[in-house]
């Protein structure tokens, strides 16, 4: 029963990890059709430079704020000088870019930072709180990490449904010419997408850095999980981002627990196949055709 | 249409993954060239010079602390080379990064022996790396030694030109599981191992002395996969009520595994393969201990928690035996010969094999004689190897069918109450011995008290280092 529980709490702790990473793919995918591979690396370089602020005396919440915003300010940077550029051109060009990047951002951040793995601090304490008498695998930290995702979900959800930037957003992703004909600043909206989903990278690269091996690749699992995550959501809804991340961290927790954690990623591959077969536009999608 | 969409998603993975490794690949490279002489005689050897390579993960999840050991090794040559090299031949060591791939292993390892003419593969590192280069060193005749892994694969009469170094991992894991049957007899045991030869040769040793009745749950894991807690694990070893856990584990694997057991309250005793246990190397990654609010202050305290008191099997001695002959010159030559090295990590556990493995090098090079040549090398290696004066506590045993190297070690454990030691990362738990030390084979032979003593430093390593 103490196993049942832990392994169902850590399924849940990680899921919501996977459903941070997932979120950002969703955002920008609905924005601007590609699949960022970069998404993970993305995460990463920026908790590593919450790491420097560390190690360099700056308070935890400082560091942890600085990686949201450079993480956000990236992302616009990353559309402007790298994405727009390839609007137009066959949609494979801007998936291999977002490749690249993945490679160049490990490879920067191993030869600033080093590949020596090692241990990056939780915002609270990581000892499983106890219940009853036993103390379960959730700790104080993962008890902010689901609020932390089911907090930045709910308000992407709020800015698209009751915003007029939100209207735009959706607007523009939906019938780009048309908004453009009525007003809408397209390209601009395409930008606050990625800074939007590069956030969320962001946040998913420092709450899951304490519960990793932390170096130049800790983010590449979780960025297989986070797109598994993302098109069992369907990846167009970030309310299926979190049911997504959610399903995906549970499987491949009770598949680590009770059949072998070596079959962990397998699991996530098979649960993609899965869904690609008997459900293709995900649990959340609709099933418009649309270019991506 | 749905379907259509998400098509192309799939290709793209296949795309990125197949991109992605390749530029992996195209990254990866030469670190340290060298224009070689050609010899007349032996490939790779003149009168002022031999040369030889290596491969080994400079870059990579398996590069920390591993990366720490070439230059090690290389260390110890130019402190040699500084002295006038061995019969006047200054060693020229090539080592690449093979990132612990096996198929870059392979191609490295042919520019290494086509393109630069090595004379002998010294100290490449990782068995499924080494199990990819084991057959075409042989059949090129090239001395595959001193291989950085404990496999039971480097000795085989099929592949006479490899030879291992540290003790196999049956050997350690013999020597843990008889201290664990005459120190916790009746305790609930239980395991986990890395799913490769690593681990499953420790738990061979391990099991060859430890009841399968007294083991409670085995537990593993997949190395290419690292990369979170392994929660489930020590919730599994949790449930099933182990009260020692055995561990073969990389210094991450170690640490991600101690992190959720604290988490959970889970506090068994520990003991670990080697491979996982030196505090320098895994208290870095233990910092994740730490919150928000104590980081800076108790992040270091906080790892050596965590380590204390973790048993473990050492063949030669440890870094924090600062009064030991050995581990005085060996920081003598770190600090001289690779300063960077010295600032960054230190004596640690990964610094200190490089030294001594490449030391016993050294030694062979000198065995072999003035007419060097592969043959004469592999010779003094077989019949002259006891002699070699090295930091293991027990000689290495090399003979014409045994080639594994150390097959002995004594039980010590990390802790604080034999004192404390710092390096440049961080203050460490100390060293208590609580055992003699120990010899066995990887077989069914008995686990024996050696009763022979360390040797001395030699008077030309200790004057010129």
């Amino acid at each position: 029963m103490e196993l049942f529980v832990n392994i169902l709490l850590s399924g849940v702790a990680q899921g919501m990890v996977f459903a941070a990473v997932a979120l950002g793919l969703v955002l920008i995918s609905r924005a601007t059709g590609v699949i960022n591979f970069a998404q993970g690396a993305l995460g990463m370089f920026t908790t590593f430079i919450a790491f420097s602020l560390l190690s360099s005396g700056v308070g935890y919440w400082a560091a942890f704020v600085a990686a949201l915003a450079i993480g956000f300010a990236s992302g616009a940077v990353i559309e402007r000088t790298l994405i727009r550029p390839l609007q137009g051109k066959p949609a494979l060009n801007p998936v291999i870019v977002t490749i690249g990047l993945l490679v160049v951002l490990e490879g920067v951040a191993g030869s600033i930072w080093g590949n020596v793995a090692r241990g990056f601090p939780a915002a609270f304490s990581q000892k499983g709180l106890v219940i009853g008498t036993t103390r379960v695998a959730f700790s104080h930290f993962d008890v902010f990490i689901v609020c932390a995702v089911v907090v930045l979900v709910l308000a992407i959800v709020a800015l698209f449904q009751w915003t007029d930037l939100g209207l735009r957003m959706r607007a523009a992703a939906f019938a780009p010419e048309v908004s453009r004909l009525l007003g809408v600043r397209v390209g601009r909206l395409f930008t606050l997408g990625w800074a939007l989903a590069c956030a969320a990278g962001s946040l998913a690269g420092l709450l899951v850095a304490p519960l990793s091996a932390f170096s130049p690749y800790y983010m590449d699992l979780n960025l297989v999980y986070g797109f598994t995550a993302a098109v069992l959501g369907g990846l167009v809804s970030p309310v299926g981002a979190l049911v997504g991340g959610l399903v995906t961290g549970l499987a491949i927790a009770f598949v680590g627990g009770y059949i072998g954690p070596d079959l962990q990623p397998i699991a996530a591959l098979a649960l993609l196949l899965l869904v690609l077969m008997v459900r293709p536009q995900g649990l959340f999608g609709t099933t418009e055709v649309r270019r991506v | 249409m749905k379907f259509r969409k998400h098509r192309p998603v799939g290709h793209r993975w296949v795309v990125a993954v197949g991109t992605a490794f390749a530029m992996l690949l195209a990254t990866g490279g030469v670190v340290v060239s060298s224009t070689v002489a050609r010899a007349a005689s032996t490939t790779g050897v003149t009168s002022t010079s031999v040369t030889i390579g290596a491969t080994v993960p400079l870059t990579g999840p398996a590069a920390p602390g591993y990366s720490e050991i070439a230059p090690a090794v290389d260390a110890v040559f130019k402190w040699a080379n500084a002295h006038g090299g061995v019969y006047g031949r200054k060693i020229k060591y090539i080592y690449l990064n093979d990132k612990y791939d096996p198929t870059t292993t392979a191609t490295l390892t042919r520019k290494l022996v086509l393109d630069d003419h090595i004379f002998a593969d010294v100290g490449s590192l990782g068995t499924p790396t080494d199990l990819a280069i084991q057959k075409y060193l042989n059949t090129e005749k090239v001395p595959h030694l001193f291989i950085e892994s404990g496999c039971n694969c480097w000795s085989t009469s099929k592949y006479p030109a490899t030879t291992g170094w540290q003790p196999p991992y049956t050997v350690t894991g013999k020597i843990l599981g008889y201290y664990i049957e005459s120190h916790f007899k009746g305790k609930k045991i239980g395991e986990l191992y890395q799913d490769t030869e690593f681990g499953q040769d420790f738990i061979k040793g391990i099991n060859k002395e430890v009841p399968s009745s007294e083991v409670v749950s085995k537990q593993s894991y997949d190395v290419t996969t690292l990369s979170g807690a392994m929660t489930t694990q020590m919730s599994a070893l949790k449930a099933a009520g182990a009260q020692v856990v055995v561990m073969a584990t990389i210094p991450a694997a170690t640490a991600l595994a101690m992190l959720p057991a604290a988490a959970i309250g889970f506090t068994p005793q520990y003991v670990l393969d080697n491979v996982g246990a030196d505090p320098p190397t895994v208290g870095p990654l233990l910092s994740a201990y730490t919150t928000a609010a104590t980081h800076t202050k108790k992040a270091a305290a906080a790892a050596t928690a965590l380590m204390n008191g973790a048993i473990t099997a050492l063949y030669q001695p440890p870094e924090s035996t600062a009064a030991n002959p050995w581990i005085q010159v060996e920081k003598k030559i770190l600090q001289k010969y690779t300063p960077t090295l010295w600032a960054q990590h230190g004596l640690d556990g990964d610094t200190e094999y490089g030294i001594a493995l490449g030391y016993t090098f050294v030694q062979a090079l000198k065995a072999a004689g003035k007419n060097l040549t592969r043959t004469s090398l592999i010779k003094a290696i077989d019949t002259k190897a006891s002699t070699f004066k090295t930091p293991g506590f027990v000689p290495l045993n090399y003979s014409k069918t045994v080639h594994y190297g150390f097959e002995g070690g004594e039980v010590t454990e990390a802790t604080t109450s034999a004192g404390t030691f710092k390096t440049p990362v961080g203050t460490w738990p100390g060293t208590k011995v609580l055992s003699p030390v120990y010899v066995t084979t990887v077989g069914n032979g008995p686990v024996k008290v050696y009763h022979g003593t360390e040797p001395a430093v030699p008077t030309t390593l200790s004057k010129t280092a």
